[in-house]
């Protein structure tokens, strides 16, 4: 029986203003794909223009129409859009799917209602800490 | 005797360059013969030869390396396209003359279109959609959307006849600043997704036709990208990106992604130019 596909989702934008070109996310995707025993299907890139999620959006909506597509694995699970009520839509849109999110960075497979609320709370605290001010702990 | 002219030169000194930069600038990508035809047939046979090598059957003869590749529809499936591609695409990264031969084909139009310091891709890209493939397309972007530079152009080499949905398209510089225009919304206020996105300029992109023995040049700000292939025969072609050395680099770097291939003299002069230390010295005392 053949495996289920899985679309890879790159950027084109800076992670908490760090920049990792696109040839080593795609690296960190196709590792995680092939220790996980997933069948990695060509990345998707995001567009560079701040707050554009058209290629992630197009990615679901590919997943939706398709049968043969499972989930994505996306580079980091940050680079999801800020909104959680955005997130939120993704989230039911994939269950409905039957579709399964990877974050190849942090290793996270989000599935179902508990993988959600895990993952959320992690963006919530990054969230936090992206907004709060942040001490010097240089001596 | 006529007074010297005051105007500067122009960015071209001759009507062919005229017209490549009118064209550029006013509609977004120059067609132009290739510069260098002897080099053009090299790359073919090149690809020939590791397409016929990868495939197990002998090459074809010289004057049927086109009839060649645009019938490779007859000899594999679509699932065994991409590992012929990746083989291909080895062999071609494999020669040290490729890029050299790559930039002969347009070395006077990129002259004139972007400079003559010139950065170039580093790994020549190869393409190829076989009728009613779905699954090599490239979808509807702009480089520069996908960290590219907006310095940078594209020169798109075909190796075989392309026409209509066996080339690629592109959205014309005057749709788009209709229709995006810079720092507005514009149509991505309604498209969600990249096909909504194509929906919205669909009637205003073009299929550029390209013979094999031309190339063109295109500017990768504009939107482009290609469509199934509904032509009888298989497109097969190579892209490369060019910059101006010193022009500003995005996500694309100098180094991973690009090389400095026409540094000049005065550039390496200046770049290692160093002026002499003056040592720091006592102050000096009142002369008795």
């Amino acid at each position: 029986m053949s495996r289920l596909a899985l679309r890879g989702y790159i950027g084109s934008r800076p992670l908490d203003g760090q920049r990792v070109p696109q040839h080593v996310q795609n690296l960190v995707v196709r590792d995680y794909a092939a220790r996980h025993g997933l069948e990695y299907r060509l990345s998707a890139a995001e567009y560079v223009m701040p707050g554009s999620y058209l290629m992630l959006e197009q990615v679901l909506a590919e997943i939706e129409a398709s049968a043969e597509l499972q989930g994505l694995i996306a580079y980091s699970l940050f680079m999801l859009p800020p909104d959680s009520r955005r997130r939120d839509a993704i989230w039911r849109r994939l269950a409905a799917a039957g579709a399964v999110f990877h974050a190849a960075v942090e290793e996270l497979a989000v599935a179902g209602a508990d993988d959600v609320e895990r993952v959320e709370t992690i963006l919530s605290v990054h969230g936090a800490l992206a907004a709060a001010p942040s001490p010097s702990f240089a001596i | 005797m006529t007074a010297p002219s005051e105007r500067f030169a122009g960015v071209v000194d001759d009507v062919h360059g005229e017209r490549l930069a009118a064209a550029l600038l006013e509609r977004g990508w120059a067609r132009q013969t290739a510069e260098a035809r002897d080099d053009l047939e090299a790359i073919r046979a090149l690809v020939v030869e590791l397409a016929a090598s990868h495939l197990a059957i002998d090459p074809p003869a010289s004057s049927r390396h086109g009839e060649f590749l645009d019938g490779l529809g007859e000899r594999i499936a679509v699932d065994a396209l991409n590992d012929l591609r990746l083989a291909v695409f080895r062999g071609l990264a494999a020669r040290t003359w490729l890029r050299p031969a790559v930039f002969r084909l347009a070395r006077r139009a990129l002259e004139v279109l972007v400079g003559n310091e010139l950065a170039m891709q580093r790994r020549v890209n190869l393409s190829i959609q076989m009728p009613g493939d779905d699954s090599s397309l490239l979808p509807l972007h702009a480089d520069s959307w996908s960290g590219d530079s907006p310095y940078e152009i594209v020169l798109w080499m075909p190796l075989v006849d392309c026409a209509r949905t066996k080339s690629l398209f592109i959205l014309p510089r005057p749709a788009q600043e209709r229709l995006l225009p810079a720092g507005e919304p514009g149509i991505l206020a309604a498209a969600r997704t990249v096909d909504e996105l194509f929906e919205r300029v669909e009637d205003h992109v073009q299929f550029v036709d390209v013979p094999f023995g031309d190339v063109l040049l295109f500017d990768q700000n504009l939107l482009h990208g290609n469509r199934v292939n509904r032509e009888a025969t298989t497109r097969w072609s190579l892209n490369c990106r060019f910059k101006g050395l010193f022009t500003p680099y995005a996500d694309k770097k100098l180094g991973e992604f690009f090389e400095p291939i026409t540094v000049r003299p005065m550039s390496r002069l200046g770049m290692a130019h160093r002026f002499p230390k003056v040592p720091e010295t006592p102050p000096r005392e009142p002369t008795p």
